[in-house]
């Protein structure tokens, strides 16, 4: 609690102050700094998507038909499990952000391990998620287009895993975990709602539009 | 803590923070410290000294160009050569020198106007400036090399894919590109951070300094517009190195798309670098008016509506490739409408001086250029907003003029204009006013007597980017003008150097506020010590310095063992936590090396890319990686008892 440290029957001081000493060192959320700087890199992650998403449809334009024949649609088996993991790792991702703000270590760590495993494995089936595509990037515009896209995704999916790797790691150490860590744990899991639910329209995007036309 | 009237210890307690103050936030002596530190002032000062250079380097492109067009068949350089001047000029000008120093009086003024320690997220700044320099190192070292870029600052494809410019110079350009927007994006999210969280207590969102809300907005404009070029600028390098089609007609790709992509950035970058302008404009003219700003709300919202319809206005520079009349009409009238909110601020301007106790220093010198220079550039761009007058000068050099008045008097007549209000704030010591005059109406004339011809050579129907024209065209006589214009243009700039060069040894000395300005970056010595303020000041109204009474209160009871600073809420700026900053680290360089080797490395071969997304990863690894909690605890206590981890670095002055 914030007052100004004025006592009213005290003497008139020569400065009044404002004590911060007792304000939090840990906090959640948007009352985090850190949090911002993550909401500041979904934005720009967010905005390159979104103009991979507008170059395909724009690209889209150039071909009678989607995909360009003789090129059949994409398989669909592969990425709908990866975007099962992915849909299904926002359940740790939810409860880690619970147990982060109840300061719980333990929880956390289950949380976050789990998490780590889902992403794991929705990494290591997207890159096999590649093969479906059935096409190259250097065959036309319509392969470029779709490749870039699952390759910047994946690109951020394994800088994801890895960040979450590095979370775990501090968990289990108690020689460097401080309360403050906790807000990084909210902070991954905030990040993994975006990565996994910006899939949705892309997946969407990439794997429905060339089956609809 | 509340001292009671007339305490004897008073000054000694402030002693003994700013010691410990210092102690804590001293970086490391000598290079290490050069290489580590994470002060936004230092890294600041870095960004405007190395985009001054460029900007030299890039004028003295100019120089040669215009030596080259000074008469008809001039054979100072071939095409080759001059197709690499004018591309790196107008790279280095907007990419390396325009938006850089932007952010980079943002980075410095933000944190020291909202009175705060340090810039959000500070080794992100560190990593942001190197991550510049490499690319800039890359551009310059390639053009040194003659395999400098060659297609045009905005690199239509198909001349700059694979089919028409092969071999890396164009390369070199699209990993240049994604180097700076890097920088440019990183530096966005710590001021909006910075902004949201870390204002002093009472800097209510109503009383931001209008100078904040420039850069607030600007990063804003940054997030999506370099987003989008990034991601093009990737585009054109896989084109490029692994064969894919973006821009390939012949497999689907369509060059109009890189066009859309890259004004979608292109256009707002004008704004990213106007709007700092007009918030350097709207710092000085109260110190130099005796008045607070006129229409502080008309020029928020002015600033807001620029910052929105300037993303609405990127087809007017694709005006003659096809477009159906919908469309043309719309941008015509969007174009029409940026040009009234810009309007609103002048209007604003002038009120303030019309009102005002104006003193006519440099700085307001600067102003008044400002003023006329980018006026006479708006006007052009009202004409040329119309599709059938710009069908008419479209890639003459009437557009030439015209981005040039806008571009020189909207940002680099303000940015001289910050330079003689702020240096008594960077170096203790103030321009010298004698040079400064001479170096203004050197600088006005020049620009004149260099730009003007050129709206006639246009009319007349001389193309940009020819390398020489031939005798009885009736261009010779401007072309020759435009030229000894240049040079006068240099002279002022050389006029500059030495003023600076002379200053820092001669300069009168500034005392903390030498203005009696009435934002808070004046609250604290000058230069401000490497904690900026002993206590975070609290902010009464919108003019922070000149509302303030004797009495006010200051912030205490923030750590002295730590890097802690004040965060507030977002729109009131009521005191919310406190938040640890990190110490000095090496970890922002090896992080930009690493992804130097990533970019510069992709031009030759794809693994590079996963080499250096390698590197990176234990890059960012060790940058997150917290210290034991004993070795905190032994930092600490260490800070605490005198023994600093570095040797303390004193307290220039005495803070507020």
């Amino acid at each position: 609690m914030t007052s100004l440290a004025h006592p009213p029957d005290a003497p008139p001081p020569a400065r009044l102050t404002i004590d911060v000493s007792e304000l939090p060192t840990t906090t959640f959320g948007r009352r985090n700094l850190n949090w911002w700087g993550t909401v500041g890199f979904m934005a720009i992650e967010g905005t390159t998507m979104i103009v991979a998403a507008a170059a395909l449809l724009y690209i889209r334009g150039n071909f009678d038909s989607w995909p360009p024949r003789p090129i059949l649609p994409p398989h669909l088996g592969v990425p709908s499990l990866v975007l099962l993991l992915l849909l299904v790792k926002l359940v740790p991702a939810w409860y880690a952000i619970d147990s982060a703000q109840r300061l719980d270590r333990a929880a956390s760590r289950r949380w976050m391990a789990l998490a780590l495993l889902l992403g794991t494995a929705a990494t290591a089936f997207r890159l096999l998620e590649f093969d479906s595509l059935n096409v190259r990037w250097d065959t036309n515009a319509y392969g470029s287009i779709v490749w870039t896209i699952l390759g910047l995704h994946t690109f951020l999916l394994v800088f994801d895993v890895l960040e979450t790797a590095a979370i775990l790691l501090l968990l289990g150490d108690e020689e460097r975990l401080r309360t403050k860590h906790y807000a990084d744990v909210e902070d991954a899991s905030v990040y993994e709602f975006f990565l996994s639910l910006s899939w949705v329209p892309l997946f969407l995007l990439v794997y429905l539009l060339p089956r609809i036309g | 803590m509340a001292p009671a009237p007339g305490d004897p210890h008073e000054d000694e307690r402030l002693d003994e923070m700013h010691e410990r103050l210092a102690r804590v936030h001293a970086d490391a002596p000598g290079l290490w410290g050069w290489l580590t530190t994470t002060d936004h002032k230092r890294i600041a000062k870095r960004y405007v000294v190395t985009a001054m250079a460029f900007f030299v380097l890039a004028g003295i492109d100019a120089l040669i160009m215009r030596l080259q067009l000074a008469r008809p068949e001039g054979g100072l350089v071939g095409p080759d050569a001059y197709n690499q001047l004018f591309t790196v000029h107008g790279s280095t000008m907007m990419f390396l020198f325009a938006v850089p120093i932007m952010e980079a009086l943002g980075l410095y003024f933000v944190p020291l106007m909202v009175g705060t320690r340090n810039v959000a997220f500070p080794r992100l700044n560190a990593f942001g400036y190197w991550t510049y320099l490499i690319g800039g190192v890359l551009l310059w070292g390639a053009f040194f090399l003659d395999v400098g870029p060659d297609a045009g600052w905005f690199a239509y494809v198909p001349l700059s894919g694979p089919a028409f410019s092969p071999g890396k110079r164009m390369d070199v350009w699209s990993q240049m590109i994604t180097f700076t927007e890097i920088a440019a994006l990183v530096s966005a999210v710590e001021i909006i951070a910075t902004v949201m969280h870390q204002k002093a207590p009472g800097m209510s969102i109503a009383r931001l300094p209008i100078f904040v809300w420039a850069m607030l907005v600007t990063s804003f404009m940054v997030l999506f517009a370099m987003s989008t070029v990034a991601t093009a600028s990737i585009f054109l390098a896989m084109d490029r190195l692994i064969g894919t089609h973006f821009f390939n007609v012949a497999e689907g790709g369509d060059p109009i798309l890189w066009q859309h992509l890259f004004w979608f950035f292109g256009h707002p970058e004008v704004y990213i670098i106007f709007l700092p302008a007009t918030g350097i404009v709207s710092s000085v003219l109260p110190a130099f008016t005796r008045r607070p700003v006129f229409g502080y709300p008309a020029i928020v919202v002015s600033t807001i509506a620029t910052g929105v319809i300037g993303y609405t206005v990127w087809v007017h520079h694709m005006f003659n490739i096809g477009l159906p009349v919908l469309a043309g009409s719309f941008f015509t009238a969007a174009s029409l409408l940026v040009a009234v909110p810009t309007a609103v601020q002048i209007f604003c301007w002038i009120a303030t001086i019309w009102t005002g106790r104006p003193r006519l220093t440099t700085t307001m010198l600067f102003v008044g250029g400002f003023f006329v220079t980018f006026i006479i550039g708006g006007l052009t761009g009202v004409q040329i907003a119309s599709m059938a007058f710009d069908a008419q000068v479209h890639d003459t050099f009437f557009i030439v003029a015209h981005f040039h008045y806008v571009l020189i008097g909207g940002a680099v007549f303000p940015l001289f204009a910050g330079f003689y209000y702020w240096f008594p704030k960077w170096t203790g010591r103030h321009l010298g006013e004698g040079l400064g005059t001479l170096h203004f109406w050197l600088f006005f004339i020049g620009m004149q007597v260099t730009f003007f011809p050129m709206h006639q050579l246009g009319l007349d129907g001389m193309p940009r980017r020819v390398y020489t024209y031939v005798d009885g065209l009736g261009w010779n006589g401007l072309n020759l003008l435009a030229t000894v214009g240049a040079f006068t243009f240099a002279a002022a700039v050389l006029v500059f150097l030495a003023n600076v060069a002379w200053s820092l040894r001669h300069g009168a000395r500034a005392d903390a506020d030498p203005w009696v300005a009435d934002t808070l970056e004046w609250a604290t010595s000058s230069p401000p010590p490497a904690y900026n303020f002993a206590h975070i000041p609290v902010v009464r109204g919108r003019s922070a310095l000149w509302d303030r009474t004797p009495n006010d209160p200051i912030v205490v009871g923030l750590s002295t063992k730590r890097r802690e600073v004040l965060l507030t809420t977002l729109l009131d700026a009521e005191p919310d936590s406190r938040h640890e900053h990190p110490w000095p680290s090496i970890h922002p360089l090896l992080a930009a090396l690493a992804v130097g080797v990533l970019f510069v490395g992709a031009i030759f071969h794809p693994a590079a890319v996963l080499v250096g997304g390698a590197l990176f990863c234990a890059a960012a690894f060790g940058w997150g990686w917290p210290r034991k909690k004993s070795e905190i605890h032994a930092i600490e206590h260490a800070l605490e008892h005198g023994h600093a981890h570095h040797p303390p670095a004193a307290p220039s002055r005495r803070t507020a």
